[in-house]
């Protein structure tokens, strides 16, 4: 056992010695690293170290939960929150915490970026890729991000274990014009494959494509999204099959399990697979994580679960604890038969939208929301691109978009950017048939 | 927070090849309450605190942080910063704008300090709210609440000689509901912030302010009518004003998004050298003026110094319908041949300070709501909103309405179902022909940067009157 985990059980046994009903701690070492740019320059370069334990005790169905930076500050900082918990209420609803003993599968985290050599030139690479698809005037902005957290987890009900995180993305918008731009991204958990011109070759072919747009027209459409647009759509779709947003009715999912939710070809599942920018071994209960299939050819099969709302649900955890809160950690929409070809000349008259941002709902549980499509939009017809266009919204309803897929690439790329596409995914080319978008007036 | 450690930091960053450094400490101490349907989850307490550095060095900026306090890791950080400002080998070299160095210690004062209020005493504030919600004979299904405080003292030195100390309490509440009837759900959220000691819950009504909110979905669900598609007149309240402030004026005067450095993230700017729109250009009628202004007392926004130690002031974003003055940090400053207006903020010590907005808002005008609403044969009057957004160049927006109202000849009518405006910010502002007296805001955390860094602000205005907009 490490010497920092001997030292984060230590504080599982001080709670407990305390009369806390079960404690849970989780020290992370995070090193964080990220390269801004714009106008084809560097703006700043960027490290954060953070040391921190965080802690989650429970006395009497009361929760409370603290940090600790320093573990000279132990005794004092885990006697506080003990006291806290006396005089905090009871949920009655509070199901406890994961117990037993887990075996965990090895972590494949990559060490190189621990402390990313030379970040600059994997910013320079992606920016001379746009370049070369957009031209020498293309100007570029975005970020390179490198994360790599040793963590190490202790609990009373016997879930112990170490693991390593890794995660580098690439994220660069590229505009020929002031109005005709492209996003591309590379995200990773290794920087082995890590191709940043892959990312600025895409922002560069799509502002390329996006030059001299004219204002778009109200209407239904069937629609092409690009996967990073499916990105954040899976990061509407995937976080509503939380418990927590479910009880809440922050969802369009409320009561329907084992209903269909979606068309026949949608499968959506969950999973911190070595590949994703999410990966991890356990949860923040110290449960194994696992693949969890949350749609299954349109039928919902789960919500995702800590051990508390599982019991509410009367299920098991799914392994997605945040304690207060399951969260998806790397979502999956399961490839489908089609090549982005034959997609698009399924589409008489439609768009391809490739990138989006500002998503906002009007009824969560209804599902009734607008995003505003940024980037490369196009008018497509008869299967091809016709014009660039450009000052729409999307404005529809999000489990009415859940049924009306119609097609799914076997192409599939892992996204992120930002708080758009987020959380992580997996993410095809969609085909959805009417859309309503709409335009300023 | 150990100032020493900061004070070694600068000196060690100065015997080194620097053209500017500063160190920043921040330490928070936060109570967070998060209930669930009268359930509370969980009730966190913690103390957060480190520093950073940055450092200009041949026109290249390097940034680093950390939480541990010790001068070994000082210099650590320090030499990050240092290697990653050499780095960025700049052709236009980054520069900031010359400014006065200055000595203060600045601090906002509680009538009622927050580190006495009891945990018990919290909970209880929930309690209430939540009892009070599911006593009104309104089916409200569901009921998230969060309720938090958090004292932050800050220490910053720079290279030119300022030492600036500071502590601002804040106290902040969220509140989601859903009210379900006949089947229908219809859901609202609210935020409240304010920079101040516990004083904050008697201006807040927190319990008054949501059961209204409930009534209004209520009301919406088994009495509101769709509005028939149209130009009309729309009568803003102080929330969808506030909001269209923040989105479409406060959000485009940011230099930095006027220069580019967002154009990844939260975008660019309707706004740019060489385009149609600059200082001096009209963007709305001469009704219309919003002010971006840090020193409202006891505001969210709240600050006398920014985080590059400038001192704060009101600023002019749009002022009697013209572009007048945009939000600048030093960097930006420099680069437009100007001075900054102390708009320079980080929410912690491990993320860079940016350009952002403190509380934004319309300056009022000379009606009375009676008389803005009597001269409206035909129109809608939207009191808040729902579903928001904008473009990233800050243009094509659309706002939906949560508590609106049908208006004849004048009198406010029936309920109208989430109305919409969906429109350019020039064609909004230029349909502003009355502007209320009395202004109000609303707290928010305006989202920003990467790694997204949210700040308190308030969003505010009086009613005003818009002309012959196209609602739906």
């Amino acid at each position: 056992m490490s010497g920092t985990l001997a030292k984060t059980e230590q504080v599982v046994k001080k709670g407990k010695a305390l009369g806390a009903d079960e404690v849970i701690a989780r020290t992370t070492f995070g090193r964080y690293r990220q390269t801004r740019f714009s106008n084809n320059q560097i703006d700043i370069s960027v490290a954060w170290n953070d040391y921190v334990t965080d802690v989650v005790l429970s006395w009497k169905k009361r929760v409370v939960a603290t940090q600790i930076h320093n573990f000279q500050d132990v005794d004092e900082g885990v006697k506080r929150l003990f006291n806290l918990a006396k005089v905090s209420k009871e949920n009655p609803q509070y199901g406890g915490v994961a117990q037993g003993k887990f075996r965990y599968q090895k972590s494949k985290a990559d060490k190189a970026l621990e402390d990313l050599k030379n970040p600059a030139e994997y910013v320079f690479e992606a920016i001379e890729a746009a370049k070369k698809e957009a031209g020498a005037a293309t100007n570029t902005g975005g970020i390179l991000f490198s994360r790599f957290e040793e963590v190490y987890q202790a609990s009373s009900e016997g879930p112990i274990g170490e693991d390593l995180r890794s995660a580098v993305e690439l994220s660069i918008r590229a505009f020929s014009q002031k109005e005709a731009s492209g996003h591309g991204v590379e995200c990773s958990s290794t920087i082995k494959g890590f191709d940043p011109a892959r990312a600025g070759k895409k922002a560069g072919e799509i502002a390329r494509l996006a030059k001299n747009p004219k204002a778009g027209v109200e209407g239904r459409y069937d629609v092409i999204f690009d996967p990073l647009f499916a990105g954040s759509l899976l990061g509407v779709w995937g976080p509503m099959t939380s418990a927590f947003n479910v009880m809440i009715q922050m969802s369009i999912f409320v009561k329907k399990i084992g209903q269909k939710v979606g068309s026949d070809i949608v499968t959506l599942r969950d999973t911190p697979a070595g590949y994703s920018m999410a990966n991890r071994v356990f949860d923040d209960e110290g449960v194994p994580v696992k693949e969890n299939v949350l749609i299954e050819k349109g039928v919902l099969k789960t919500y995702l679960h800590n051990t508390s709302t599982a019991k509410i649900f009367k299920t098991e955890t799914t392994g997605n604890a945040g304690i207060v809160m399951p969260t998806p950690w790397n979502l999956e929409l399961d490839a489908g038969d089609m090549s982005r070809e034959e997609m698009f000349s399924e589409v008489k008259r439609g768009l391809y939208l490739t990138n989006t941002w500002y998503t906002r709902f009007q009824n969560f549980a209804t599902g009734d929301f607008s995003t505003i499509p940024r980037d490369g939009i196009f008018l497509i017809e008869n299967g091809e691109i016709k014009q660039s266009s450009k000052d729409i919204r999307l404005s529809d309803n999000a489990l009415k978009m859940l049924s009306n897929i119609v097609g799914i690439s076997k192409e599939r790329q892992h996204v992120h950017w930002w708080g758009e596409a987020d959380p992580p995914s997996l993410s095809p080319y969609i085909l959805i048939k009417d859309v309503q978008i709409t335009r300023p007036k | 927070m150990d100032k020493d450690i900061a004070d070694f930091s600068l000196d060690y960053a100065m015997s080194k090849k620097v053209d500017y450094a500063e160190a920043r400490a921040h330490r928070g101490e936060h109570q967070e309450l998060v209930m669930k349907n009268g359930m509370l989850d969980a009730y966190i307490s913690l103390v957060d605190d480190g520093f950073c550095i940055r450092i200009l060095a041949d026109g290249g900026i390097g940034f680093a942080s950390t939480n541990k306090w010790t001068k070994e890791e000082a210099k650590t950080i320090v030499d990050t910063a240092y290697k990653f400002a050499k780095m960025a080998k700049r052709k236009d070299k980054i520069s900031f704008a010359e400014e006065k160095s200055i000595k203060t210690d600045w601090k906002v004062q509680e009538k009622k300090k927050l580190e006495d209020v009891s945990p018990e005493t919290r909970i209880e504030t929930l309690i209430e709210l939540e009892k009070t919600l599911i006593s009104q004979g309104i089916n409200v299904a569901a009921r998230m609440f969060t309720f938090g405080t958090t004292l932050t003292e800050k220490y910053f030195v720079n290279t030119e000689g300022s030492v600036i100390s500071s502590y601002v309490p804040r106290i902040g509440a969220f509140a989601f509901i859903t009210v379900v009837e006949n089947g229908k759900p219809e859901q609202a959220y609210k935020q409240f912030g304010y920079a101040g000691g516990w004083e904050a819950l008697e201006k807040w009504k927190l319990t008054e302010q949501m059961t209204h909110e409930a009534k209004v979905l209520q009301r919406v669900i088994k009495e509101a009518k769709a509005v028939k598609s149209g130009k009309m007149d729309l009568v803003c309240g102080p929330e969808v004003t506030g909001i269209a402030a923040h989105e479409s004026c406060g959000h485009p005067m940011e230099a930095d998004r006027i220069l580019g450095r967002e154009m990844s993230q939260a975008g660019r700017s309707f706004i740019y050298p060489k385009g149609l729109f600059w200082l001096g250009t009209r963007i709305g009628s001469s009704a219309v003026t919003i002010i971006d202004d840090p020193t409202v007392k006891n505001s969210f926004g709240y600050y006398e110094y920014d985080d590059e130690g400038i001192k704060a002031r009101p600023r002019y974003l749009y002022k009697k319908g013209a572009i007048n003055e945009f939000l600048h940090n030093r960097e930006t400053a420099a680069k437009l041949s100007t001075c900054s207006n102390g708009a320079s903020r980080a929410i912690n010590y491990d993320r860079e300070a940016i350009v952002r907005m403190a509380n934004t808002f319309v300056q009022p005008g000379d009606f009375g709501e009676e008389e803005i609403l009597e001269d409206v044969k035909q129109g809608v009057y939207m009191r808040s909103f729902t579903e928001w957004n904008i473009d990233d160049k800050r243009f094509n927006q659309r706002y939906v309405g949560r508590e609106a109202y049908w208006i004849e000849r004048g009198e406010l009518k029936h309920a109208i179902a989430r109305p919409v405006i969906e429109t350019t910010t020039k064609i909004f502002w230029s349909a502003v022909d009355a502007v209320s007296k009395k202004v109000e805001y609303d707290a928010a955390t305006c989202g920003k940067g990467d790694p997204m860094q949210g700040a308190p602000v308030y969003t505010g205005g009086p009613i005003i009157r818009l002309r012959k907009v196209y609602v739906k």
